[in-house]
């Protein structure tokens, strides 16, 4: 596919912002999950990338150039809300899609429904919520897109249908195209993207290589003999993202050199030091978490 | 390859790093043989479910490492010297093992001499001294 830019992105809706400044680059072959709370601004995005709202300011650009009709057919869209028509079967539903996209393979449209184990006799209205997202998962990678773009593509699956998405998210991959899903469900991913990036109140709070962000990030703990100590300046380290300290026990998240800041932790006489691991879940709450969210005391020293 | 290749994505490790750990730790055991071919990137990423870029950078990272090599158009494998080196992988996993065990003792503050006293018991554990 190509290498996406987003640039300042601005939408507003009636005059309050849903995406507020924000700029992302996403290079071409990989599984890049767009993670955030509701309302953060992932659907929106979305919707800009596709055309489908106009953009109150900034742009989005593909390989360097803007949207245009060529690039828009190699691009298939799984929405949030189920798009199906109530009164369509499924097999209806993949005639309409063969109709409009001349690279869509409607055998592989009723092989990955048999997958799903949905009956494509069916009228849309009859289908589960688990059921309507598979249709359209089903019909989206059957469009031979070489950029799918899927906002919350698991909602409503049970496990098993869960991990088969991921697993063609995952084919698509290896065959270099891309894909951009956001989920709630971190675990996925964790295991399936490559390359992430948080949003918060229409903002881009943090980006980049899963592995790289769990190589780097840590919690860095260390335990006082007692309460009158000082950080000796430690806090003010500017890998030393944020500092909790409750009574005798300080702990720090550092965004990178866990191991060098836990020796300067212990220098300053600390016993007890631990450097801990965090998964995504983690990294995504400490990243949208306001500091003041938790019940320690902040002590980003002066 | 071996089916016991597994990773856990909720962990806080890496899943590159993890890939590497058991591929090593697959060689040190003898799983994997001198020459023996690994699955390929675009397969061991089906199999695990995880992103291709990084099943392909765990292989790169193993190619710098020297424990494996690639040869265009016909795969990965595992080196020859790879193997005969499996002492050396197997002293590794052993170093990062008791790495953190002892940062783990010192974190608690045990000092130099207690972890001395502590080695020997647990050595005597798992390698007990031979009855003559």
């Amino acid at each position: 596919m190509s290498t996406i830019t987003i640039s300042n992105l601005r939408k507003l809706y009636g005059g309050v912002p849903a995406v507020d400044g924000f700029s992302l680059e996403i290079p071409e072959s990989t599984v890049f999950g767009l993670l955030g709370p509701n309302g953060a601004g992932k659907t929106t995005t979305f919707k800009c990338m596709l055309d489908l709202a106009r953009p109150s300011g900034g742009e989005i650009r593909y390989d360097g150039k803007p949207l245009v009709p060529e690039t828009f057919e190699r691009m298939a869209y799984v929405p949030e809300r189920s798009v199906l028509y109530d009164w369509m079967t499924v097999n209806e539903h993949v005639e309409m899609t063969r109709r409009a996209f001349a690279s869509f393979d409607p055998a592989r449209a009723v092989e990955l429904l048999g997958q799903f184990n949905v009956d494509p006799r069916k009228r849309a209205r009859a289908l589960s919520k688990g059921m309507r997202t598979a249709v359209m998962i089903a019909i989206a990678f059957a469009r031979n897109a070489t950029l799918l773009i899927l906002d919350e593509p698991t909602s409503g699956l049970d496990p098993v249908n869960q991990r088969h998405v991921l697993s063609l998210m995952i084919n698509e991959a290896a065959k270099g195209n891309s894909v951009i899903f956001s989920s709630h469900q971190i675990g996925q991913v964790e295991r399936a993207a490559e390359r992430i990036a948080v949003m918060d109140r229409g903002r881009l709070v943090l980006e980049g290589l899963v592995d790289d962000l769990k190589a780097d990030r840590k919690i860095v703990e260390g335990i006082f003999p007692d309460v009158t100590f000082t950080l000796d300046g430690i806090a003010n380290d500017a890998r030393v993202a944020r500092a909790d300290r409750t009574e005798r026990i300080v702990r720090l998240l550092v965004t990178a050199g866990a191991d060098e800041i836990a020796a300067r932790l212990s220098g300053a006489g600390a016993v007890g030091v631990r450097v801990l691991d965090l998964n995504l879940e983690d990294i995504f709450l400490y990243a949208v978490a306001p500091a003041t969210a938790t019940t320690d005391v902040v002590v980003k020293e002066s | 390859m071996p089916a016991v290749l597994t990773v856990d994505p909720r962990s806080g490790v890496p899943i590159y790093l993890q890939i590497i750990e058991q591929i090593k730790r697959s060689i040190a055991l003898g799983i994997l043989q001198a020459g023996e071919q690994l699955p390929t990137v675009k397969q061991l990423a089906i199999d695990l479910t995880v992103n291709p870029n990084t099943v392909a950078r765990a292989y790169r990272e193993l190619e710098r490492e020297r424990v494996i090599e690639t040869s265009p158009g016909r795969g990965s494998f595992v080196r020859a010297n790879g193997v005969t080196e499996m002492p050396k992988i197997a002293a590794d996993i052993g170093r990062d093992a008791l790495d953190v065990a002892l940062r783990e003792a010192k974190s608690v503050g045990l000092m130099r001499e207690d972890v001395r006293e502590l080695f020997e018991v647990v050595l005597e554990r798992w390698f007990p001294t031979v009855e003559r």
